[in-house]
């Protein structure tokens, strides 16, 4: 049904605007690489296409004029999400030129901020594109180039947002958001269980540190409860 | 501020770092208040106290944030750590703080720690409900997908990354009681705002070369020119201003003697000396004031050429009247002084006259405008000089009044001075105790009580 890969097209595209956020907050920090900036790249590519098939997709839903009032509503709602995630993306994007211009990789003049953030955000990306790993194969001057792109890039979709609001008109004050202000709550508990279960399929260099803290507690524990053993055996 | 934090990122020159240790994760960049104020104190040879101050608008700015107390953005100068912000939460101006990261950035908060919001984010994110309700599903929807993208860091990664954008929210949205950092201060713009220029350059540098070109044929004066002037008016008019030079009976302000004002009112039957010689100084001046108006009216009268002043004064009522009459206006206008064989008919060259009547079939406010300052210069050239040189305006030079000083009272303290201020609804009365009001003139007469 139409609506439910709106719905899902949708929330691929919210996935991958969130990774972007969270790619752009480093750059210029100390984990800014030339990984980190291709990384941006990959994300926001699959972002674009995103939004230019859930925007096809939504138009010509709307379009329709046989819609039942029910099903227009729902669609007017996925529209305003859609619209403000392309926002979020398109002032994403404008930053990470910015901060890209402002802190070139080569030749630097200006050094990295030493942010104390070191790792790398492969894994942010790959959640973006939905893909297990990502293999790095940028060459060198990558980010020079990259700049140019992301400047059009962003012409591209603030030309895309202004399309939208022309073509299509739905007035914001009439959609009603179906999540109310607790909602979030609700389904949290879920969230935070899939994201542990998430976090314990990565093996990573950072595990053995846990792994680590969780045998020495054990060996505390096993001495302890022996410990135990031998009062209650002795007395 | 943003070239202190990246001069202090230099490996060699720039400040110590350390590691912070939390239990078994190690996290590098840490630099401890004092190292910062040491830094800064030797990088820029200042004292102790400049550098500590500093450094306290450095951390309230949010470029740096302390570890162990967040929301308290002070700089101790001693061990306690602190780290860098990263540039994306850099205060700018150019992009400020929006209500939707806000929300957002609530909304994963209220996630987190699991509904229990407290006092003034509560009722922020209540407010944002509100004001945001047709795009909460949107902001709940990143709210989880940015924490889900966050577990896909190191833990380190993600304290560091979470500390960090408490500080910025810190900064942008302080708790209530805290003074708002970015309500003061000057405007600062992100450094970068020079390189990024959209792909518009042919535009961009069409426009340039359009403003050198008219940069280019503006008019320009000599300053030595403009200062000449300058000196003039001043030298000429300074013996004419009041508070400079003092005003002749008194200073109603001071001694609440009104004199000054009934004598130099706009429609005063002998004006006063100074004010004739003004009259001198230029053309303008004559022409705006009401008594010199009217005298050189009756001069032109006898030089039979008054329609040149009729005519300027019906122009200066078009072009201050009200919008509804313009058509009227300029159609009296016509009828009196511009059709030929009319009964004042002004004496305009043939350009100027053909331009106005071609104007005068769709009138507007300044229809007229050419008209009227060909008829301006022409009086201006023309009659003023004869006027200054005439026996009338001499006349009036010898008869204009020189209002004597007010006479000091002998006994200043025998009687309560009867010119206390006198209730407005009163005419103007000028003071009775003083015995100098006669040679003031008629007028002032009626206004003694």
């Amino acid at each position: 049904m139409a609506r439910e890969e709106c719905k899902a097209l949708l929330d691929a595209l919210n996935k991958a605007t969130a990774c972007y956020h969270h790619l752009v907050l480093t750059v210029g920090g100390s984990a800014d690489s030339q990984n980190l900036r291709e990384e941006l790249q990959k994300t926001r590519q699959k972002a674009q296409e995103l939004a230019v098939a859930t925007r096809a997709q939504l138009t010509a839903a709307l379009r329709d004029r046989g819609l039942g009032a029910e099903e227009r509503a729902e669609f007017e709602r996925l529209w305003v999400a859609f619209s403000g995630c392309l926002d979020l993306l398109e002032a994403d994007m404008r930053r990470a030129l910015a901060l890209g211009t402002a802190f070139p990789l080569h030749a630097p003049r200006r050094p990295l901020v030493r942010t104390g953030v070191a790792g790398g955000a492969a894994g942010v990306a790959a959640r973006a594109l939905s893909a297990r790993s990502l293999r790095h194969e940028a060459e060198g001057d990558f980010d020079v180039d990259d700049l140019r792109e992301l400047e059009r890039e962003i012409l591209q979709v603030s030309e895309m947002i202004h399309d939208m609001e022309m073509k299509v008109n739905v007035p914001r004050w009439t959609v009603q958001a179906r999540q109310t202000a607790g909602a979030e709550l609700l389904s949290s508990a879920g969230a935070s269980s899939v994201g542990a279960v998430s976090v314990q399929e990565r093996t990573g260099p950072c595990d053995l540190s846990k792994a680590l803290a969780a045998t020495v507690f054990s060996a505390v524990l096993l001495a302890a409860v022996a410990l135990a053993v031998c009062v209650a055996k002795l007395s | 501020m943003e070239r202190v934090v990246v001069s202090m990122q230099d490996p060699d020159q720039g400040v110590k770092m350390r590691s912070q240790r939390l239990l078994v994760t190690v996290i590098p960049h840490t630099v401890a208040g004092s190292d910062v104020v040491e830094w800064l104190a030797h990088k820029y040879c200042v004292s102790d106290e400049e550098a500590l101050h500093l450094g306290a608008l450095l951390v309230q700015h949010g470029y740096l944030y302390p570890l162990r107390d967040p929301p308290s953005l002070v700089l101790r100068s001693d061990d306690t750590p602190y780290r860098f912000q990263t540039p994306y939460f850099w205060t700018s101006t150019l992009w400020p703080a929006a209500e939707l990261d806000y929300a957002i950035y609530l909304m994963k908060k209220n996630i987190r720690k699991q509904g229990a919001l407290v006092g003034h984010e509560k009722e922020h994110c209540d407010q944002l409900h509100r004001k945001l309700s047709h795009m909460w599903d949107l902001v709940v929807m990143q709210a989880r997908e940015q924490l889900r993208a966050a577990k896909q860091r190191r833990k380190g990664d993600r304290l560091v990354i979470a500390c960090q954008e408490q500080t910025y929210w810190l900064v942008n949205r302080p708790p209530p009681g805290v003074p708002s950092i970015l309500e003061q201060g000057p405007e600062r713009s992100f450094c970068a705002a020079e390189g990024v220029q959209m792909i518009k350059n042919t535009e961009f540098y069409k426009r340039e070369m359009e403003r050198c070109r008219k940069a280019l044929t503006r008019a320009r004066v000599k300053s030595s020119v403009c200062l000449e002037a300058y000196l003039k008016f001043t030298s000429q008019h300074g013996p004419h201003d009041p508070i400079v030079s003092g005003c002749l009976p008194s200073n109603p302000w001071v001694t609440d003697d009104d004199t000054y004002w009934t004598m130099n009112a706009p429609s005063v039957a002998v004006p006063t000396k100074l004010r004739v010689e003004r009259w001198g100084f230029s053309f303008q001046e004559l022409l705006e004031d009401p008594v010199g108006r009217a005298h050189f009216m009756d001069f032109l009268r006898t030089e039979f050429s008054a329609e040149n002043l009729s005519f300027w004064e019906a122009c200066e009522e078009l072009r201050h009247g009200g919008q509804a009459q313009i058509h009227a206006t300029a159609d009296a206008v016509y009828r009196q002084f511009l059709a030929p064989g009319a009964a004042r008919w002004v004496n305009i060259d043939s350009q100027t006259m053909e331009r106005t009547l071609r104007g005068l079939q769709q009138p507007h406010r300044y229809v007229l405008d050419d008209a009227q300052l060909h008829v301006y210069m022409l009086m201006k050239k023309d009659s003023y000089p004869r006027f200054l040189k005439s026996a009338a305006y001499k006349d009036l030079l010898a008869e204009a009044v020189i209002p004597p000083d007010a006479k000091r009272r002998v006994f200043p303290f025998m009687r309560k001075p009867p010119h206390s201020s006198p209730s407005p609804a009163l005419l103007p009365a000028s003071t009775s105790g003083e015995p100098v009001a006669v040679a003031s003139g008629p007028e002032c007469g009626d206004g003694d009580t």
